[in-house]
């Protein structure tokens, strides 16, 4: 199990600094020169050398690269080119809230996708199995904006029971906090709710003709314990799905935020990328991809720890 | 000056194209407050750039800024220079010192007052700021005369520094917080109001009232809140659910004022149209533009009041100039000059030896895509080839210019002497080589422009320039866009061409 968890600890390392030196080198030749937008109507040939120098852009891009990726590594960011404070710190106050929406979508996709599934699963062709099925249809049909500026035109500005827009931090209110973000996290979640009910329903109805189950039947386990060992049979596929997910509601979380003006990462990498902000864009990227990474490698321990085969493999 | 053209630039596409001061107790935006305070909540279109104001810019920094900070100078609605921390000012017979006499009842939130000695230390400071340098560029020092008299001298006549300063470039700073370089993130200023605790960056900005402000009257809100919602449909929503007072309005919202009787308030911003790069047809690809004839004939081609109407939901001005309609410089008499009429533009390039159109090679954006069909069709019918070269929006400010000619939202300002500045005499990003020196006719006449006595004399020499420009089709202005601010029935807003978004003092109580 050292060894295994080893192994993805490194090819983790290696994704990381490949993902942040191609980025760093796209995003370069992407904005060849980021004072224009730095500056808008200011950048006058006087202020655009002014700014080139203050960044360091005015240097060969193989120098920045060395001086970047070796304060990387030290764990330091850089500054903001569009307002000179550490990336760091404000990465720190948007990464909170773009994962609050992230891991409550999460959390409803698990439970509500998870009960879904067993229950469409474990019977396959009643009423409960065509709920899923055609919520799954009509819900991956809609795009993910119209569901959440529905919910907004019908909760947020008819009903009033939450706010339309903005962001109430837990320590400010728990209860102003779960208001804000009620709306955002339903919208993410619902397309993920399905597809998880979706994934497990079919791994449940495959593993469910599997002989060992017709075995625990023949010995009269009661039909909880049978459904702990569907479980543990079907997860697997459901897990990858749920990872794949965090990762994909991640990016899906900038149309959110943007719809809920919810202030996370979302809204800084759209202002960071409309800016030419180089240094914002690049340290929201490495952040990202350490997620992705944690978020891959503790998938693959909690596999192995449900299934050994997986370890060997 | 839009956040300037790149916000501008960027509105466009977000916002479907989609802002007095006075002195003490006055209000620039019209309307006198009643007793007693009410809340405002702003719904902003940009997150603040920085606290510091030395690196914040105009565009959509303005109600942030202004909460916490006075300036010395601001501008009212009409651009001009109005008394606010500086109470008067003078200005030399050789046009190169300011003296400006300033409040002595001023003091930082820290404790610190404001004097001369403050007041130079931020100038000292705007000066060497990357992004507060615009306004000072002719600046030779900062001089504390004595507590409460500073002299500004320049290197050399300056007729725009009062009106770049009342933009959003004289906040003054607490000396000490200058000394310490906290601005950026704990602003302290002599402002109205102070940061709130409760602010939660880049969702909310709670700001806390001074009381025993210099200028209190003038700031009837309490509690005030800004928020930065970059999606117009969020902001909207945001009115709509009753969270927001003013918001940046775009076309929909403007629609849904009547019913919901809400204000609107529209001020001129940007100019849409073709800008030429290449007037003096230097470079191959370009040479047809340097015919005059050309550059006429594209002037004629296109209709601009169908596309205010067609592309701009008639929310701007038909004119075909860069100085702003009803201000200083613009001719209305100079709008029919170019006639739309195509059978005229098609005699004008085969009089110029053009019969059958010409190939050309342009930029093109996302932004800019809403007129990319008008080209194309009035193209066609000229017989001109255009191949598009397609760039990311951030590519197009560095690409765009060097083209011969590129499709252009670009910003103007409320002050003549200004827009002579940047959109005909000093390189800009989207006029690298100003082209001048190829005509110099028309340099003799911007000579003339910064050499008059200022008014009257001053702006003949503004109209005539307009004129030379105009007649040469400098450029092919189509039309002219607004910004629109729509705010609830308590609210108006006095829009401030050169601002995205106006200043706290630009938002008084109706009635």
């Amino acid at each position: 199990m050292l060894s295994f968890t080893l192994k993805r600890l490194l090819s983790g390392v290696i994704l990381l600094f490949a993902v942040a030196t191609g980025t760093f080198f796209l995003a370069h030749a992407a904005i060849p020169d980021p004072t224009l937008g730095l500056l808008g109507s200011a950048a006058t040939p006087e202020a655009q050398a002014a700014l080139a120098q203050k960044i360091g852009t005015d240097r060969p891009v193989l120098v920045q690269y060395g001086e970047w990726i070796l304060r990387l590594l030290q764990g330091d960011f850089g500054e903001s080119w569009r307002n000179f404070q550490p990336v760091s710190a404000q990465i720190a106050t948007k990464l909170p809230v773009t994962l609050s929406v992230v891991t409550v979508a999460i959390l409803l996709s698990a439970v509500l996708g998870g009960v879904l599934g067993v229950l469409a699963g474990l019977r396959p062709n009643t009423w409960i199995d065509r709920l899923v099925k055609a919520g799954a249809v009509i819900l991956f049909a809609l795009p993910g904006f119209w569901v959440a500026l529905v919910l907004v035109m019908l909760f947020a500005v008819q009903l009033k029971w939450f706010p339309a827009v903005g962001y109430t931090p837990p320590a400010q209110s728990v209860g102003g906090w779960i208001q804000s973000i009620t709306l955002p996290a339903i919208a993410l979640a619902l397309g993920a709710i399905v597809m998880i009910a979706e994934q497990l329903r079919n791994a449940i109805i495959q593993a469910d003709r599997q002989d060992y189950v017709r075995t625990l039947r023949s010995r009269g386990l009661p039909p909880w314990r049978i459904v702990a060992h569907l479980l543990r049979n079907a997860a697997p596929a459901s897990l990858t799905v749920l990872a794949l997910m965090f990762v994909g509601l991640l990016s899906g979380a900038i149309v959110v935020e943007q719809i809920f003006a919810l202030p996370g990462i979302g809204a800084l990498t759209q202002g960071s990328s409309q800016n030419g902000d180089i240094p914002m864009l690049l340290g929201i990227t490495v952040i990202t991809v350490v997620f992705v990474v944690i978020v891959n490698f503790l998938l693959d321990i909690l596999l192995g720890w449900i299934n050994p085969k997986a370890r060997v493999q | 000056m839009m956040k300037h053209t790149l916000t501008g630039l960027a509105a466009v596409a977000a916002a479907a194209l989609a802002l007095t001061a006075c002195s003490a107790g006055g209000s620039a935006g019209g309307g006198d407050a009643p007793e007693g305070n009410v809340p405002l909540n702003i719904g902003n279109f940009l997150d603040v750039t920085s606290w510091d104001p030395a690196l914040a810019d105009i565009g959509f920094d303005g109600p942030y800024l202004s909460a916490v900070y006075d300036p010395l100078v601001v501008v009212d609605g009409d651009g001009v220079p109005q008394p606010a921390l500086a109470t008067a000012w003078e200005v030399s017979d050789d046009f190169t010192t300011i003296t400006m006499d300033l409040r002595t009842d001023a003091v930082f939130s820290n404790g610190e007052a404001f004097d001369a000695a403050a007041a130079v230390q931020s100038l000292d400071y705007l000066k060497a700021g990357v992004r507060s340098q615009e306004a000072y560029q002719k600046v030779e020092s900062f001089e504390a005369v004595d507590e409460d008299t500073i002299a500004i001298h320049l290197t050399e006549r300056d007729d725009t520094i009062l009106y770049f300063m009342g933009l959003g470039r004289s906040y003054m700073m607490a000396p000490a917080a200058i000394a310490d370089g906290s601005l950026a993130t704990a602003p302290v200023g002599s402002g109205p109001y102070t940061l709130g605790d409760a602010t939660v960056p880049g969702a909310e900005y709670h700001f806390d009232k001074v009381a025993d402000h210099w200028d209190a009257a003038a700031f009837p809100f309490d509690p005030l809140v800004v928020s930065p919602l970059s999606d117009p449909t969020a902001m909207l929503n945001g009115m709509e659910g009753g969270q927001f007072n003013v918001i940046y309005g775009d076309q929909t919202a403007i629609d849904m004022a009547a019913d919901s009787g809400w204000n609107v308030s529209s001020g001129l911003a940007a100019w849409v149209g073709l800008q030429f790069t290449d007037r003096a047809g230097a470079t191959e690809m370009g040479t047809p533009l340097g015919d005059v004839r050309v550059r006429q004939a594209l002037n004629h081609a296109f209709n601009g009041p169908e596309m205010l109407q067609a592309i701009g939901q008639d929310n701007g001005a038909a004119t075909n100039q860069v100085f702003p309609a009803d201000t200083t410089g613009n001719l209305p008499e100079l709008n029919d000059l170019f006639a739309p009429d195509i059978e005229t533009a098609k005699q004008m390039l085969a009089d110029a030896g053009y019969p059958d159109g010409f190939a050309v090679k342009m930029p093109m954006a996302p932004p800019f895509q809403p007129y990319q069909a008008s080209v194309e069709q009035v193209f066609d019918e000229l017989g001109i080839t255009v191949t598009w070269d397609e760039y990311q929006f951030m590519d197009y400010m560095a690409n765009a210019p060097t083209y011969p000619m590129f499709v252009g939202v670009i910003s103007m300002d409320g002050n003549a002497v200004a827009t002579v500045e940047r959109q005909i005499a000093k390189p800009q990003w989207y006029n690298p080589t100003t082209g001048l020196d190829s005509f110099p006719e028309i340099q003799a006449q911007t000579d003339k422009v910064f050499a008059a006595d200022p008014g009257d004399a001053q702006t003949q020499e503004i109209e005539t320039l307009n004129e030379m420009i105009t007649n040469e089709a400098w450029f092919d202005v189509w039309y002219q866009s607004n910004n629109s601010y729509v705010s609830t029935a308590e609210f108006t807003v006095t829009p401030v061409i050169g601002m995205m978004f106006p200043t706290l003092r630009h938002i008084n109580l109706a009635g």
